[in-house]
């Protein structure tokens, strides 16, 4: 399984774990086990270059800070556009950039509640994505 | 090591969809106009510094020493530098460093892109892998997202309006219809821009800058050497650069951009003014909401002001602080290596007062403001007379 509707990286350990999990309806982090600093999405080491992390359960639910439809798209994704993408914070105050479905424009507003969910995007790919609550 | 850095010598090639040359003849247009503007050989020339921001749009791996080679350098050394949309900025930087350390006495600096062959699209993917490959690009971000997402947020913090950004296209395509090597002279109307299609909203085609060929270069020199060279050397008296986060999720604000914050600091410490003393700016309008931004960071007006600014025409000739009097990367056009050097060259033009029927009277301070991707690089210079 791999990450994303399109993807120019090669599958490590760690995307590996972390689409695992996805695929079983969790969403998981980072954090450091030295200073206590959180990735979401994950990294196998701190930005304080310590390599001794941990993953957690990352909270599902968040507020819209931005949003924009994307109607010209990179060429790898023409057949998916027009799209929606969006940065939220999550309920533990990290931020997650992703697809938000199910939404037109004109209905949208920062502030916004939202809720993180697992979605197949093909038939060897996965990616989270952003719903109104 | 005390010696200033001045500009001895600027070229500017036509920016454009430059189908009749590839990166090494644009490259060989901007360095012989610069030669010619200079008064100099190539062979007085101790070093270059060439920035080419990306492998693919150059179709060449290891284009700086195609660039270096092609314009008569032969054995002098040659570096590459490489920032993204602020690849000349980070050139010219490095070129100062050069002359300020004693390694070069008089270094050649040359910016370079060709960009329209890729077409739009392709061009917007290759672009879009400047976002992380693994986190953003995966989920169909492009450029235009990103700015559009920030545009977003500063609309809904401050009130700023689409006609806002509109009025930004209005003023650079109308200072670019007056600037001989700008992509598009043309001037548009408030309602052309604001009836354009869309990109991503609040963006359309108009808040966007283009998709261009084009080159730059300048003659960097030591202060004996400069006014040696030049009748009108213009110094670099303040650099100020700095970085931000990769992603932009990880940004605690997106309604501005922190590096730019700090370099300009930097770079008015080091001049030793205040943003007031600015006479003349060109800044980053890869879009029109980083112009709005960008009058904020660099202290023009206050945080949440920008949109009045345009909309008061502060930033137009005669206004508080008049910006992008070449176009901007809006009209002037973009090609990403070369933006950078093309700053320099407007900011040394309009404080030697040969800018034409653009000319700011009397500017005796400059300042250039050049962004990498979405604020990952900032470079910005202040310049005297």
């Amino acid at each position: 399984m791999k990450f994303g509707y399109v993807s120019c990286l090669p599958e490590t350990p760690l995307i590996t774990r972390f689409v695992e999990e996805l695929n079983n309806g969790r969403l998981m982090g980072t954090k450091c086990e030295k200073c206590g600093a959180k990735y979401l999405p994950p990294r196998a080491h701190c930005k304080c270059g310590s390599a001794d992390i941990k993953w957690y359960e990352a909270p599902r639910r968040g507020k819209i800070l931005t949003y924009t439809p994307v109607v010209v798209p990179p060429e790898s994704m023409s057949k998916y556009a027009p799209y929606m993408v969006a940065v939220v914070k999550l309920e533990d105050k990290t931020r997650l950039l992703a697809q938000l479905t199910g939404v037109t424009l004109n209905m949208l507003r920062v502030g916004m509640l939202v809720q993180v969910i697992t979605r197949r995007v093909g038939a060897d790919r996965i990616a989270y994505e952003f719903k109104l609550v | 090591m005390t010696q200033k850095v001045g500009i001895a010598g600027i070229g500017h090639a036509k920016f454009g969809k430059r189908t009749d040359a590839t990166l090494r003849e644009l490259a060989h247009e901007a360095v012989t106009r610069a030669l010619e503007d200079a008064k100099i050989n190539v062979k007085d020339i101790d070093a270059s510094v060439i920035g080419v921001a990306c492998e693919e749009f150059a179709a060449q791996v290891s284009p700086a020493v195609l660039v270096h080679d092609y314009v008569g350098m032969g054995n002098k050394p040659v570096f590459r530098a490489e920032a993204a949309c602020a690849t000349g900025s980070a050139a010219i930087q490095a070129a100062w460093s050069l002359v300020k350390a004693g390694l070069a006495d008089v270094v050649l600096v040359v910016g370079a892109e060709t960009m329209t062959h890729l077409g739009t699209l392709k061009a917007t993917d290759v672009i879009a892998r400047a976002g992380d490959t693994r986190w953003e690009y995966p989920f169909g971000t492009t450029f235009p997202s990103f700015y559009a997402m920030m545009a977003n947020a500063h609309m809904h913090q401050y009130g700023t309006t689409r006609e806002q950004l509109s009025m930004v296209s209005v003023k650079n395509h109308m200072y670019g219809a007056m600037n001989p090597y700008a992509h598009i002279q043309k001037a548009i109307t408030l309602e052309e821009a604001m009836k354009s299609s869309m990109i991503c909203y609040p963006l359309n085609l108009y808040d966007c800058c283009l998709i261009s060929d084009g080159a730059a270069a300048v003659v960097l020199a030591n202060e004996e050497k400069a006014k040696k060279i030049s009748d009108t050397p213009i110094w670099l008296t303040g650099l100020g650069a700095a970085s931000d986060t990769m992603m932009i999720s990880e940004r605690e604000t997106l309604t501005e951009l922190r590096a730019t914050k700090i370099a300009v600091e930097k770079a008015y410490g080091m001049a030793g003014i205040t943003s007031r003393e600015v006479d003349v700016a060109v800044v980053h309008d890869c879009f029109t909401i980083a112009e709005i931004m960008a009058y904020e960071d660099l202290g023009f007006c206050k945080k949440g002001k920008g949109g009045k600014f345009i909309e008061e025409k502060q930033s137009y000739i005669g206004g508080k602080t008049p910006v992008n009097t070449d176009g901007g990367l809006k009209s002037k056009g973009h090609p990403l290596g070369a933006t950078g050097v093309s700053m320099t060259i407007e900011i040394t033009k309009q404080l030697r007062g040969e800018a034409g029927k653009r000319q700011v009277n009397g500017a005796e301070i400059g300042l250039s403001h050049n962004v990498g991707q979405i604020g990952q690089y900032c470079f910005v210079h202040i310049y005297s007379r």
